[in-house]
């Protein structure tokens, strides 16, 4: 495993003023926090409220009949140590009538479908909070592809989104969030039992030193095995990178203008007039 | 001769011309009532970092009326500051301008501009080719332009004008944050000292802060003196005005205890340039 050691300090400083700059840039002084209990969203919560003040941060904690008892738990641990309001809003009621009417669902499509509602109700409760929504999306998760496109990686900003799963762990230590969090099994929670490294087929540690050394340091496939990695985990890692690419890109605009959209229509992002 | 410069770490905004027009004369007050002689200001101060299209919509010639508040202020202090420049060419460019006695002294246009990665800038803008000195009122004056601080041959030649300070005016992105002291900030660190120091000159870095579509810019403005020390220092992701006190006499000092400039000679740099241009090698 490579050293994915940073400056931790520095990196909250850092992201704590990208996130109060960016979203008063956009002409916001809000934002809100998808909160599901699990490391991520708390720690992207605990950003935000140094960020922005705990008067500016909404959480919203979006449960459905089948996440975990103790996810519900933690998220509010988090609303209560940091004394944010929030929201709870059950999806059940919301996605039964689809799942009812579509019993061929599989649990892929249950888990992207709960992925997007829970975006539509966090997008209509930024809107109503006169906020911005504060994504929670990592950098294992999304150079991995694991995320629901239009889903939980929908967001206005991605503060965490340049760290990797293990630094998460670290820089949530550097914060104190409580240990309950940090200690459980990272999980998508979208089906009873399902964690990320199961899914993933390995450990964060190792699919992160993989990562980090493709992406960070420029190595090559045979590099990167002839450091001991197995080339099972190296095809999962590179094969994930590369079928996942259109999620992180903007959809292809068949072109014929002269300025077109995703192409040539080049404004930065943080430009307001 | 004792003199200050005035460093000022600020966070333009991007595209708005007019706010960071108003900033410009707020912090060049200031500075004069620090009784600073020259306040400088990072690339692009007057406009933000990534334009990309924007670039050509806030370009403006040198002698623009929408600069005419920044030149009167201009007959109290001296000024250095970063904009989107429209040359005669009908070209735009990356430039610095430098007003002294309300006047244009000076237009620097950035020769290196980075275009991989992160930075796009040679799609959007022209380059420079020209890198030279001037004389003002604290001395002999260059600029160089963020990226160009990376080129040691551009230092060279401003050295072989006889330059006293070189003014590196940047927008620097953080980079590097497992050490102490970002990645980025050692590297510009190293640099500063070695040229100062190996020049005999002083470099006066002015590094911008603040966020734009994700990067953020590190700060870290400083001053490095002709014997490679850092005497003056904004700190890291804060907007600052920092005072640097400097004594000019440093520079003769440096230069005669320490003769390299006397030892060069011009004519061994260019006989090996011309040879290298060549191709002539063995």
């Amino acid at each position: 495993m490579i050293n994915l050691n940073l400056n931790y300090k520095l990196v909250k400083e850092f992201i704590v003023r990208f996130i109060k700059e960016e979203i008063q840039s956009n002409g916001f002084k809000k934002g809100v926090i998808g909160l599901s209990g699990g490391i991520d969203s708390a720690l992207t919560a605990y950003l935000t409220v140094d960020a922005l003040g705990n008067k500016n941060t909404k959480a919203i904690l979006m449960p459905y009949k089948t996440s975990s008892p103790e996810s519900v738990e933690d998220a509010k641990l988090v609303v209560k140590n940091l004394k944010i309001p929030y929201e709870l809003v059950d999806i059940t009621p919301i996605v039964e009538p689809y799942f009812n009417k579509n019993q061929n669902m599989d649990k892929l499509r249950k888990g992207n479908f709960l992925a997007r509602i829970r975006m539509g109700i966090l997008f209509d409760k930024a809107k109503e909070f006169e906020a911005l929504v504060v994504g929670t999306s990592n950098k294992s998760e999304l150079m991995l592809g694991y995320g629901t496109w239009h889903g939980d990686m929908a967001a206005s900003i991605y503060p965490i989104g340049d760290l990797y799963k293990t630094q998460i762990f670290e820089l949530a230590r550097y914060m104190n969030i409580p240990e309950k969090i940090i200690g459980k099994k990272p999980s998508a929670d979208l089906w009873p039992g399902q964690t990320d490294e199961e899914e993933l087929g390995a450990r964060y540690a190792e699919l992160d030193s993989v990562l980090s050394l493709y992406i960070d340091q420029r190595k090559t496939k045979e590099e990167i095995l002839k450091l001991g990695y197995s080339k099972q985990l190296v095809d999962n890692v590179l094969h994930r990178i590369y079928i996942t690419q259109f999620k992180r890109t903007f959809p292809p605009v068949a072109k014929f203008s002269p300025r077109t959209v995703g192409i040539d229509f080049l404004y930065p992002h943080d430009f307001k007039r | 001769m004792k003199i200050k410069i005035a460093l000022a770490q600020i966070n333009p905004l991007l595209g708005d011309l007019d706010k960071n027009r108003e900033k410009h004369i707020e912090w060049i007050e200031k500075a004069i009532e620090s009784k600073a002689d020259l306040i400088v200001f990072p690339e692009l101060s007057l406009t933000g970092y990534s334009l990309k299209d924007l670039s050509m919509e806030v370009a403006m010639k040198y002698e623009d009326e929408f600069l005419a508040p920044i030149y009167a202020l201009g007959k109290k202090i001296d000024i250095a500051l970063g904009f989107v420049e429209i040359g005669e060419d009908k070209n735009i460019y990356n430039s610095a301008l430098f007003i002294e006695n309300g006047e244009a002294k000076n237009v620097y246009r950035k020769i290196y501009l980075p275009t991989h990665g992160m930075f796009q800038e040679l799609r959007f803008m022209g380059r420079g080719n020209k890198i030279d000195t001037f004389k003002t009122k604290i001395g002999r004056v260059s600029t160089v332009i963020c990226r160009d601080l990376f080129h040691p041959s551009l230092l060279f030649l401003s050295y072989m004008q006889g330059t006293d300070f070189v003014l590196a005016m940047s927008n620097m992105p953080l980079r590097g944050v497992a050490g102490e002291i970002p990645g980025i900030e050692k590297l510009v660190e190293s640099s500063l000292y070695t040229y100062s120091n190996f020049f005999a000159e002083f470099i006066v870095f002015v590094n911008r802060v603040g966020f734009e579509d994700g990067l953020g810019f590190y700060g870290g403005s400083m001053v490095s003196s002709p014997f490679g020390e850092k005497i003056a220092f904004a700190g890291i992701l804060d907007e600052k005005l920092t005072i640097a006190e400097i004594d000019t006499e440093e520079i003769y000092r440096r230069r005669q205890s320490f003769p390299l400039l006397r030892e060069e000679d011009i004519n061994i740099i260019k006989n090996n340039l011309d040879r290298i241009v060549r191709g002539k090698n063995d």
